[in-house]
C-alpha cells in the first residue's frame, strides 16, 4: 500500500514536470526526455533481458528499424508519422523473428553474438544504402501530426511517458502471465524447463518480439522529437550497451531496476557531456581553471562519459551484481 | 589472375585474424568466457607498436619480443585481479564485466591518445613483391603472416608437448577432472588469458603498420575474432586457426568481387549461417552448447 502511494505520487509528479518547469526550460525537459527514454528502452529489454535471461546486444537493431522507418516514410512518402511508426514496428517484428529463428535453438554466448551479429549487419546496411541516407543520415525540417504542431518538447515528453507507462505495465502483466513463469522458468534453468514440456524457443521468441516490438516505437518517437538520424545515433553498439547497462545498474529482472538506473545514469552522462563536474570543481575552489588540472578537465571531461560507465559496469558485476535494486532486496 | 590475387591477399591477412581468433577460443576453452575486451586488447598491441616506433625506433616487428611478455603480463594481472572473480557467474556478468574493461581501456586511450588516428609508416609499410605472373604480395602482410605462422607453430608445440601446455588442455577438456588430478586450475585460467592477451596485442602490432590506430579500432575485430571462433568450434585452437584464414578470404573475395563496403556484412552473414546450419562450428564436435 505504501509502495503503491510512493509510485502515484512519483506518477503525479512525472505527469505535472511540464507544467511546474514550462517550456521556457527546454534543457530540462530535454534531459527528462532522455531520462523517460532511456528508462523506457531499459525496461523493454528487460523483458528478454531480465525476466527470460536471453542478454540480446543488439537492441540497437530495434530502435533503429523503428526511427529509420518512420523518417523514411515521412520524408520519401509524406505518410502520417503514425504509419511510420507502424511500419517500423513492422520491420521491427520481422528482424526479431529472423534472429530470434537462427539463435534461439542454441544456448549460452551465442544468442548474445548473434544478437550483436544482425545488429552490425543491419547497421552496416543502412549505411552503404542510398535511399537511407547513407552516412549522412536523414534529416527532416518539420513533423505535424493532424495538424498538431511537433516541433516542440513536450508532446514527446508525453510520447515518452506514455511508453514507459505502457513498457511498465506489460512488463507487470507478463510477470504474472503464464509466460512470465516460464520466462523465468527458462531463466533459472534451461534443461529443468525444458523437460517439463515448455517450448523454449516459442516463448524466447515471444519475449523478443514484445521487447522489440516496444524497443521499435522509442525509436520512431526518437526519430520525431530529434527530426534527424544517423547510424552512429540510432544503430550502434554503444546505444545497444548503454541499454544493457542502464538495466544492470538499477537491477536486472526488477519492475523498477531500469526505471531507476535511467534516473541516474542519464543525468550523469549528461552532467559529464557538459562538463557541469568540471565546472562545480572550479566553482567551489577546488580546481583553478587556468591550472593545468583544470584544463585538462575541461577539455576531457566532455568525453569521459563512456569511461565512466565502463567503471560502473565493472564495480556493478564485481560488488553489486543485482543492481542498486538488489541492495534492498538482500534478505528474501 | 583476379581470382588469385584475392585469394592470396586474403590469406595473408586471415593469418593475423587466425592469430587473433586462437587467443579468444583459447581463452574460452580453458575459462569458458566470452572475452569481450578482446578487441581492445588488440587496440592496445597496435598503440604499444606505435610508441616503440615512434618514441624508442623499435621496428614494429621487432618490438614483439617487448610487447608479447608485456602483454602477457598484462593478462595476467588483468585475470587475477577482475575475471578470476566471475569464472563462476552466470555469462552475461562475464559479458558484461569484459565489455566494462574493454570500454575502460578503449576510453583511457581516448583520453591519452586522442581521436585522431595514427598512422605507423615503416620503410616497407606500401612495398610489395611483383612476381613474374603478375601477382602483388605486400611485404608487411607477408612478413606479419610468416611471424604468425612461427608463433602459431611454437604454441602449438607449447599445448602438445609441454606439461602447462597438457595442463591447459586439460583444464580446457574438464575443469573439474582437471582439478581433482591436481592441476591448479586457477593459475591455468591466469595462464591462458595472458597467452589469449599477448596474441590479440600481437595480433594488433601486426597489423599496425598497414592499417589506422585508433583508440576504437579493436571494436571491427572483436566481432571478427567471435566469427573466426564459432566458426572453428568455440573452444578449439586448431578450428580458429583455420577459421581466421577463410574469413581473411572471404572478406577478400567479397571486396574484390562485391564491394569493399560490403565485406564486414559478408563476414556477419557468414557467422549467422554457419550458427544455422553448423552450430559446433566446422571442426567442432560438441553440440550446440
Amino acid at each position: 500500500m505504501k509502495q503503491a502511494l510512493i509510485i502515484a505520487l512519483f506518477a503525479l509528479f512525472t505527469a505535472l514536470l511540464p507544467l511546474i518547469i514550462g517550456e521556457e526550460n527546454p534543457y530540462i525537459i530535454g534531459i527528462m526526455i532522455s531520462v523517460l527514454m532511456m528508462a523506457a528502452l531499459s525496461s523493454a529489454w528487460n523483458i528478454i533481458g531480465g525476466f527470460a535471461g536471453q542478454f540480446s546486444f543488439g537492441h540497437a537493431a530495434y530502435f533503429g528499424a523503428g526511427a529509420y522507418t518512420t523518417l523514411i516514410l515521412i520524408s520519401s512518402f509524406e505518410l502520417n508519422p503514425l504509419i511510420g511508426a507502424a511500419a517500423g514496428m513492422v520491420v521491427a517484428a520481422l528482424i526479431a523473428l529472423v534472429t530470434g529463428s537462427i539463435v534461439f535453438g542454441l544456448r549460452g554466448h551465442y544468442f548474445a553474438l548473434a544478437s550483436i551479429a544482425v545488429a552490425e549487419i543491419i547497421r552496416l546496411s543502412v549505411l552503404n544504402f542510398e535511399f537511407t541516407g547513407g552516412a549522412q543520415g536523414i534529416l527532416l525540417a518539420n513533423v505535424t501530426l493532424w495538424g498538431l504542431d511537433l516541433n516542440s518538447k513536450t508532446p514527446f515528453y508525453y510520447g515518452m511517458l506514455l511508453l514507459l507507462i505502457v513498457t511498465l505495465t506489460v512488463t507487470e502483466y507478463l510477470r504474472k502471465s503464464k509466460t512470465g513463469y516460464y520466462l523465468q522458468a527458462i531463466r533459472e534453468d534451461q534443461d529443468a524447463a525444458s523437460s517439463l514440456g515448455i517450448n523454449l524457443a516459442l516463448y524466447k521468441n515471444r519475449a523478443l518480439l514484445i521487447s522489440a516490438l516496444l524497443t521499435s516505437i522509442a525509436g520512431s518517437l526518437y526519430a520525431l522529437y530529434i527530426r534527424f538520424i544517423d547510424t552512429s545515433a540510432v544503430l550502434d553498439l554503444r546505444l545497444s550497451i548503454e541499454i544493457i547497462l542502464t538495466a544492470i545498474i538499477g537491477g536486472v529482472g526488477t519492475l523498477w531496476g531500469p526505471v531507476l538506473g535511467a534516473l541516474l545514469l542519464v543525468p550523469l552522462a549528461e552532467a559529464l557531456r557538459s562538463n557541469m563536474i568540471g565546472d562545480a570543481l572550479v566553482k567551489f575552489g577546488l580546481v583553478s581553471e587556468t591550472s593545468s588540472v583544470g584544463i585538462f578537465l575541461n577539455e576531457n571531461l566532455a568525453h569521459a562519459h563512456v569511461l565512466v560507465y565502463g567503471i560502473i559496469t565493472v564495480l556493478c558485476i564485481l560488488y553489486l551484481p543485482k543492481g542498486i535494486l538488489g541492495l534492498f532486496r538482500r534478505v528474501k | 589472375m583476379l581470382f588469385l590475387q584475392a585469394l592470396v591477399s586474403g590469406i595473408l591477412s586471415g593469418g593475423v585474424y587466425a592469430l587473433a581468433g586462437i587467443g579468444m577460443s583459447l581463452v574460452f576453452g580453458v575459462m569458458n568466457i566470452s572475452n569481450f575486451a578482446h578487441g581492445d586488447l588488440m587496440m592496445l598491441g597496435m598503440y604499444l607498436a606505435y610508441f616503440a616506433f615512434t618514441l624508442l625506433h623499435i621496428d614494429p616487428y621487432l618490438a614483439l619480443l617487448l610487447i608479447i611478455p608485456v602483454s602477457f603480463l598484462f593478462g595476467f594481472i588483468l585475470e587475477k585481479v577482475f575475471i578470476h572473480r566471475v569464472i563462476d557467474h552466470p555469462h552475461q556478468n562475464q559479458i558484461l564485466l569484459t565489455i566494462g574493461l574493454g570500454l575502460i581501456m578503449s576510453n583511457t586511450a581516448l583520453l591519452a591518445f586522442t581521436s585522431d588516428p595514427k598512422i605507423l609508416t615503416t620503410t616497407y609499410s606500401s612495398s610489395a613483391i611483383n612476381t613474374a605472373s603478375g601477382l602483388s604480395i605486400s611485404v608487411p602482410l607477408l612478413l606479419s603472416f610468416v611471424i604468425t605462422s612461427v608463433i602459431t607453430a611454437v604454441l602449438y608445440l607449447f599445448l602438445a608437448k609441454s606439461s602447462t601446455g597438457m595442463a591447459l588442455r586439460a583444464t580446457s577438456q574438464n575443469r573439474e577432472a582437471a582439478q581433482l588430478m591436481g592441476i591448479n586450475v586457477a593459475k591455468m585460467s591466469a595462464i591462458a588469458f595472458g597467452i589469449g592477451t599477448a596474441l590479440a596485442a600481437t595480433a594488433g602490432a601486426l597489423i599496425a603498420p598497414t592499417y589506422y590506430i585508433h583508440p576504437l579500432a579493436g571494436h571491427s575485430f572483436l566481432l571478427k575474432s567471435f566469427t573466426i571462433c564459432v566458426l572453428g568450434g568455440l573452444g578449439s585452437v586448431v578450428g580458429a586457426g583455420v577459421g581466421g584464414i577463410i574469413i581473411g578470404v572471404v572478406e577478400s573475395m567479397a571486396a574484390t568481387y562485391i564491394s569493399t563496403d560490403w565485406k564486414d556484412v559478408v563476414v556477419f552473414v557468414l557467422f549467422l549461417t554457419v550458427l544455422l546450419f553448423r552450430p559446433q562450428g566446422l571442426f567442432g564436435k560438441k553440440g550446440g552448447q
